[in-house]
């Protein structure tokens, strides 16, 4: 069998690319490029190795294999191989590849404007219709004024908060920066700085463990589900803004808002004063749409240094391909993803609503966050 | 399939790797087109194996950079031999000549030590198998850094100059998805993922690496694996786990797995406390149907 004409198979092969790019995948023109010479150095009749070769240049990440594979079927039919359609060992070795590959979730589902408006219309007016599960070890004390609270209790919550914040960001980084007066000798500066003295080590040079500086970026979700929580939430993410100097808060329920500013340098009560004046709490929730919003509207706040924490419930009105989207970018983007759930306390309680389902596969850690003892928990076994 | 790609199966099959297409593709293409090759998949199949079974079958040196977080370029790159220049600069105190002369000679080749990076691209005679183990664990500034050695195979030493590659190596990254790494670090490479064998595939590896071991306990032995890998264990065992049991196995002058030999073995490719109470629970009271499934 010889292959097909090399300006039909280059077309070809920059159709895939493109088609590659209007799903997930990025394809770079120099991986276009890298393609097609791939093509010229492997034996085109050959599915099993094209489509390996291929796939080997293309992909980045073993997540984009089952969408590269459906191309490549289009591909390879469209150079006329339609007889030779699925040879049996590339199922073969396929079901071998895929067997533990983690795949995104590829729901087509209606979206746009419509669908947002009637969702949100149908949950924020039966928020209080959603069930909360583990209300059981809360206090009586569930409703909506987080106003009324004893203050020993708010400061054990502001003192647990400081120490997981001190777990999360101090942390000495491994790396080494030059210092004045320190406990490891710099030999390479103090030689340089030998030259000058004829090489006679005079004034010795010194370097210690650069810190970490951390990030943290709390996204609270106030919608009607959440409710029960509010008063801990609020608590604990007021503790969290004032323990670190760079975090940054954020309350969403069907949309977001940044609420640092009303939590900094205030007194609790003043804090809770501002923050009333911005309502918008409780009813339906669309955390998907939320994080995307932070995404596109907050884009500097997340880089490598920084740790995301969610509180959330997840019980979600919105897409879950939106929220994976906009869950995978923050996910590339963040340190560390930290999802705390309150529904999490209940011991019967499993994470099987589509938004939580969806969200799993991104975390770094899930715990619960339901009451105090929840919080020293995550203390005692945050491992980063 | 192509004679390169044929070839390249053979050599590595002849180091004894058991090898499929994919990997042979992949290994080939990395090499045909100079570009680094990415390999990702869980703990324990094999992935560092690729590097070493490659510098193996083309004859050439192996170069190892270990990964780890704090990884800097004095430890990947180069770094100059302090006490070495210092007692030369001792030695030379009498000698006349200017600071400037005297610093030229102590910042010279003679007084660099070459790390990893360094000697690889420095290689005299043939390019040599860069392998740049759990890239993961090191941290995003040292990728950067090593995204501009890979780009173009020059690092510059600020004492000596810029140091082009003689032969340029091919090189082989792992990682174990501990952190994701950056698009750019990806897209410069080839991807290729590994995951763990077939029956068939760790049969065949249990088999040409511990030869001591016979048809029916190796058999038994790889199915008892398998089975455990679908338990969902916090430490899922590798190949090189199933090595190790066969070979101590094998040590034990066993014949066949029982309830009992594997109770007291099972140590070798469980390695948490709570997996080896789950297998129990839920392995061993039908360890028979285990091992004669298939059979």
């Amino acid at each position: 069998m010889s292959g097909p004409p090399a300006k039909s198979i280059v077309t070809e092969a920059v159709l895939l690319c493109r088609a590659l790019r209007e799903t997930d995948i990025t394809v770079t023109p120099a991986e276009s490029v890298a393609a097609v010479r791939a093509l010229r150095l492997i034996d085109l009749s050959d599915r099993l190795e094209t489509f390996l070769s291929l796939r080997s240049v293309l992909t980045t990440r073993v997540e984009d294999f089952p969408v590269f594979e459906e191309l490549f079927e289009e591909f390879w039919s469209r150079l006329g191989h339609r007889g030779q359609r699925r040879v049996k060992t590339v199922r073969e070795a396929q079901s071998e590849i895929n067997r533990r590959v983690p795949t995104r979730s590829h729901q087509h589902a209606p979206k746009g404007l419509g669908f947002f408006l009637k969702n949100w219309a149908r949950t924020s007016g039966h928020s209080e219709h959603i069930n909360a599960p583990s209300a059981s070890d809360i206090e009586s004390n569930t409703e909506k004024d987080f106003g009324q609270f004893a203050s020993d209790e708010l400061q054990e919550i502001a003192r647990v908060a400081r120490r997981i914040v001190r777990k999360l960001a101090s942390r000495p980084s491994r790396r080494w920066k030059p210092v004045r007066r320190g406990t490891r000798v710099n030999l390479r500066r103090s030689l340089r700085a030998s030259m000058r003295t004829g090489g006679e080590l005079i004034e010795l040079s010194f370097a210690q463990r650069k810190r970490k500086k951390t990030r943290l970026v709390v996204l609270c979700d106030v919608s009607g589900s959440m409710d029960l929580y509010s008063r801990l939430l609020i608590q604990f993410t007021y503790a969290l803004q004032n323990s670190l100097a760079r975090v940054e808060t954020f309350v969403f329920s069907t949309s977001l808002k940044r609420i640092s500013g009303y939590l900094k340098n205030r007194a609790y009560e003043r804090a809770l004063e501002s923050l009333r004046e911005t309502r918008g709490w409780s009813g339906g929730t669309l955390i998907g749409p939320s994080l995307a919003e932070f995404n596109s509207r907050w884009p500097e706040l997340v880089d490598k240094k920084t740790i995301v924490i969610i509180l959330s419930d997840g019980w979600d009105t919105g897409e879950a391909e939106e929220l994976s989207g906009a869950l995978t970018v923050l996910k590339r983007r963040a340190r560390r993803l930290i999802w705390l759930n309150p529904l999490l306390g209940n011991p019967s309680y499993e994470p099987l609503t589509r938004g939580m389902r969806t969200a799993l596969p991104y975390i770094d850690v899930f715990a619960p966050l339901h009451n105090l003892e929840s919080l020293r928990a995550l203390e005692r076994h945050l491992v980063l | 399939m192509r004679e390169e790609v044929r070839k390249i199966k053979e050599l590595l099959e002849q180091q004894a790797y058991a090898t499929d297409a994919a990997v042979a593709t992949s290994v080939y293409l990395a090499m045909a087109l100079g570009k680094p090759l990415l390999i990702e998949g869980p703990a324990g199949v094999g992935k560092t194996e690729i590097a070493k079974v490659l510098a193996g079958a083309l004859g050439t040196e192996l170069i190892r950079l270990q990964c780890y977080e704090g990884l800097d370029a004095t430890t990947a790159l180069y770094e100059w031999n302090y006490p070495r220049q210092l007692l030369h600069i001792k030695l030379q105190e009498a000698t006349p000549g200017s600071t400037a002369e005297k610093e030229a000679s102590i910042f010279s080749e003679p007084f660099l030590l070459k790390r990893p990076l360094l000697q690889a691209i420095t290689q005299p005679v043939r390019s040599p198998v860069l392998l740049i183990d759990e890239v993961d664990r090191s941290d995003e500034e040292f990728e950067a850094f090593l995204l501009e050695v890979l780009s173009d195979f020059q690092v510059t030493i600020p004492e000596i100059g810029p140091i082009v590659a003689t032969h340029r190596p091919h090189v082989v990254l792992t990682s174990n998805r501990s952190r994701e790494l950056s698009d750019a670090l990806r897209r410069r490479c080839l991807y290729l993922w590994i995951d763990y064998p077939s029956f068939d595939k760790e049969l065949q590896i249990v088999r040409s690496k511990v030869p001591a071991i016979g048809e029916q306990l190796s058999s038994e032995l790889t199915r008892v694996i398998q089975a455990a890998r679908s338990l969902n264990l916090s430490k899922v065992p590798g190949v090189a786990e199933t090595l190790d049991w066969a070979a101590s196995l094998a040590a034990l002058n066993a014949t066949h797995l029982d309830a009992e030999v594997v109770n007291e073995t099972m140590g070798c490719f469980l390695k948490d406390q709570e997996d080896l109470r789950k297998f129990e629970r839920e392995a061993g009271s039908h360890l028979d149907e285990i091992l004669s499934s298939g059979s």
